[in-house]
């Protein structure tokens, strides 16, 4: 008996399964739904990073969307995200619309354990319509990174349920594992 | 021998010759350098400290080199000064080079504490007291950063004994100015703390280093204070062709989204000064925005290049080029490759990408050597000997490169040198499942060359200082003998 392809195909099987395995364990799926968060495509032509993760909550009240992505290389390694001007520059603001500005000074924030700031803006879409922003931009040495939510609600609100979901054990292990570059 | 021996065979040979490639090219201590139509004349450890910029001047009788370097590292913040005995934070190493076989150690100036980018003292550049305007003959200026927060001016005229003459403070950050030597304007790579990015343009008039006057605060559009919506990159460094050429060369991004911005120096000086996006807007002529994957870290301009190709046609037959060159900055190729672009900017409203350059990766198989692999920066002398004909390029792991760029159409690589690793070579880490992985390889930084025709590399990772000559059909090119 030939056991030769037998044990090639296998091989390939079982690889493959433990691929899938792998993938499912850090990446959110598709269909996965946690408060109302549904991933959707993301939508931006490529820039300097690879694309992220979207995802678009309708139980957050106003229509609110929210793009997520590591930025691998960032210069300020040993400051981090120092202030709100590093905010403004590499948060994602400029994919939903190159004006916006600021509501407030920003805060302090820790997402998935690293440390920056968050600040909340007023963004004009290119129809004219005003929509509320919320930028996010944390650090680990020289890799950021950055989320942005917009929508109709308020700003609080937005913002509250944009934390929430990027606590989410969920994002929590699928931001971790593209920090680590898996 | 069945096919499917053959075929176990056949893959073992390629395993183990491939495993057998990947380690003849990891570099190892006690290995020769690598090297094509270049050899070491010299070698300095410079107190093994991570080197940033070199500038080589003619100061009397004597070639001093001034090397910039970045902070220290977490393992050695303040390496030891062995001529003091004492710990002392990176900062500025004067290197008398007058014989090139045997560098004499001069002097270790500290620079700001801090480690990494955040302390040391990474630029440098050099101006005779009796090449500026209203500088004291008898001295000689070296313009440096103090880590991110200040410009220093020393006087070198001993650079074994500097003394300070003045200090701009009070920036979030720096980076690689430039000075005119003919006039004293300078145009600092500053962070104002107002502007929204980290780095812009202060310029000053240095004539008298003494007595800076500031002229002005300058940089894209949407950078200004108070402005908002989106904020351009930020700017690297410039290059000045001063009052004849009338033009400066910015050069904005590290390693994504570069803008060659090429503005009218006289508008710059003596236009509006107030920091409006019209006023910022008034003395640009024309960008070249280059792809998200690049950054412009050297904008080197080469006006008036007599193209061979183009000797018989009617118009055309000088070009005006611009030398881009990126800057890597991730470990083991995590990124787009960072490499050598020539623009053509005759018609400068109107500037085009003409040729680019690498590194062929396969040649080394740089991606697995560790550190980055990529361009940094180029030679930045205008000095007959190499301006226009050849051009020297620091990429990383794969030490500096050779150009024969004399038809900047078709730039072509006709020598290389790659240092050999020390103790003192530092490592370098990826992230591999949460861990870091490291290993060590050199990382060539910066490249600069002196009139005499010698190339000066220096070493991010801690391996000092390498001065080069070309030998061979490398050295034709530039016409030595």
């Amino acid at each position: 008996m030939r056991r030769w392809p037998v044990i090639v195909v296998a091989a390939v099987v079982l690889g493959a399964l433990s691929g899938a395995a792998a993938y499912q364990h850090v990446a959110p799926r598709q269909d996965e739904r946690e408060g109302g968060w549904r991933e959707i495509a993301w939508l931006f032509p490529r820039d300097g990073w690879p694309a992220g993760k979207a995802f678009r909550c309708d139980a957050c009240g106003g229509d609110v969307a929210i793009y997520v992505r590591p930025k691998m290389g960032f210069c300020n390694c040993d400051r981090g995200v120092a202030d709100d001007d590093e905010v403004d520059g590499v948060a994602d603001l400029d994919l939903m619309s190159e004006h916006f500005a600021p509501l407030a000074p920003g805060e302090v924030v820790r997402v998935a354990d690293m440390p920056g700031r968050i600040r909340a803006y007023d963004l004009k879409m290119s129809d004219g319509s005003r929509r509320a922003a919320i930028g996010i931009a944390v650090s680990r040495r020289c890799d950021l990174l950055v989320a942005v939510a917009h929508g109709k609600g308020d700003v609080p609100n937005m913002r509250g349920a944009a934390l929430e979901f990027l606590a989410t054990n969920e994002m929590t292990g699928w931001i971790t594992a593209a920090m680590d570059g898996r | 021998m069945s096919g499917r021996l053959k075929f176990a065979a056949c893959f073992a040979i390629y395993f183990l010759a491939g495993t057998g490639i990947s380690y003849a090219q990891q570099q190892v201590i006690g290995a020769p350098p690598e090297a094509l139509n270049m050899k070491l004349v010299g070698t300095s450890d410079l107190q093994a400290r991570s080197a940033y910029q070199p500038t080589i001047h003619h100061q009397g009788e004597r070639w001093i080199a001034y090397i910039g370097h970045h902070g220290g590292s977490d393992e050695i913040p303040a390496p030891v000064n062995p001529q003091t005995g004492k710990a002392e934070p990176n900062g500025t190493s004067m290197v008398d080079v007058t014989d090139p076989s045997q560098p004499k150690y001069l002097r270790h100036l500290p620079g700001q504490e801090g480690k990494y980018e955040r302390g040391g003292a990474q630029m440098v550049r050099i101006c005779d007291g009796k090449a500026l305007p209203k500088g004291d003959r008898n001295a000689v200026y070296m313009l440096r950063t103090f880590g991110g927060e200040a410009h220093e001016i020393w006087n070198v005229a001993d650079p074994a004994n500097p003394v300070l003459i003045t200090r701009i403070a009070g920036l979030k950050d720096t980076h690689k100015s430039w000075w005119e030597c003919d006039t004293g304007i300078a145009f600092l790579v500053s962070g104002a703390p107002d502007w929204r990015t980290r780095r812009m343009t202060q310029v000053y008039d240095l004539a008298d280093p003494a007595h800076p006057q500031k002229i002005r605060d300058f940089g894209l559009p949407g950078q200004e204070p108070g402005s908002t919506g989106a904020v351009p990159t930020e700017l690297h460094g410039p290059i000045s062709t001063g009052p004849s050429g009338n033009r400066v060369y910015f050069g904005y991004g590290t390693n994504k989204g570069g803008i060659l911005q090429i503005v009218d120096r006289d508008k710059l000086l003596n236009g509006p000064k107030e920091p409006t996006a019209d006023n910022l807007r008034l003395p640009e002529i024309a960008r070249l925005p280059m792809s998200a994957f690049n950054g412009a870290h050297t904008t080197f301009p080469m006006p008036g290049m007599p193209i061979a190709e183009f000797a018989r046609d009617k118009d055309g037959k000088t070009r005006d080029i611009v030398m881009i060159v990126d800057e890597a900055i991730l470990n083991e190729c995590n990124e787009p490759r960072q490499m050598v672009w020539f623009a053509d900017v005759t018609i400068e409203n109107r500037p085009m990408m003409i040729s680019s350059y690498t590194v062929p990766e396969a040649s080394g198989t740089f991606c697995e050597r560790g550190g980055r692999f990529g361009a940094h920066s180029s030679n930045e002398s205008m000095a007959p000997v190499f301006y226009k004909k050849m051009a020297f390029i620091a990429f990383f792991n794969a030490g500096v490169r050779a150009l024969d760029i004399r038809d900047p159409y078709h730039p072509r690589e006709v020598g290389y040198f790659i240092p050999a690793i020390t103790a003192a070579t530092d490592k370098r880490c990826v992230r591999i499942d949460g861990k870091d992985r490291c290993k060590v390889a050199i990382q060539t930084n910066n490249v600069e060359t002196d009139e005499r025709g010698y190339i000066y590399i220096v070493d991010r990772a801690n391996t000092g200082l390498h001065i080069l000559e070309l030998t061979g059909p490398a050295r034709s090119v530039a016409g030595l003998p």
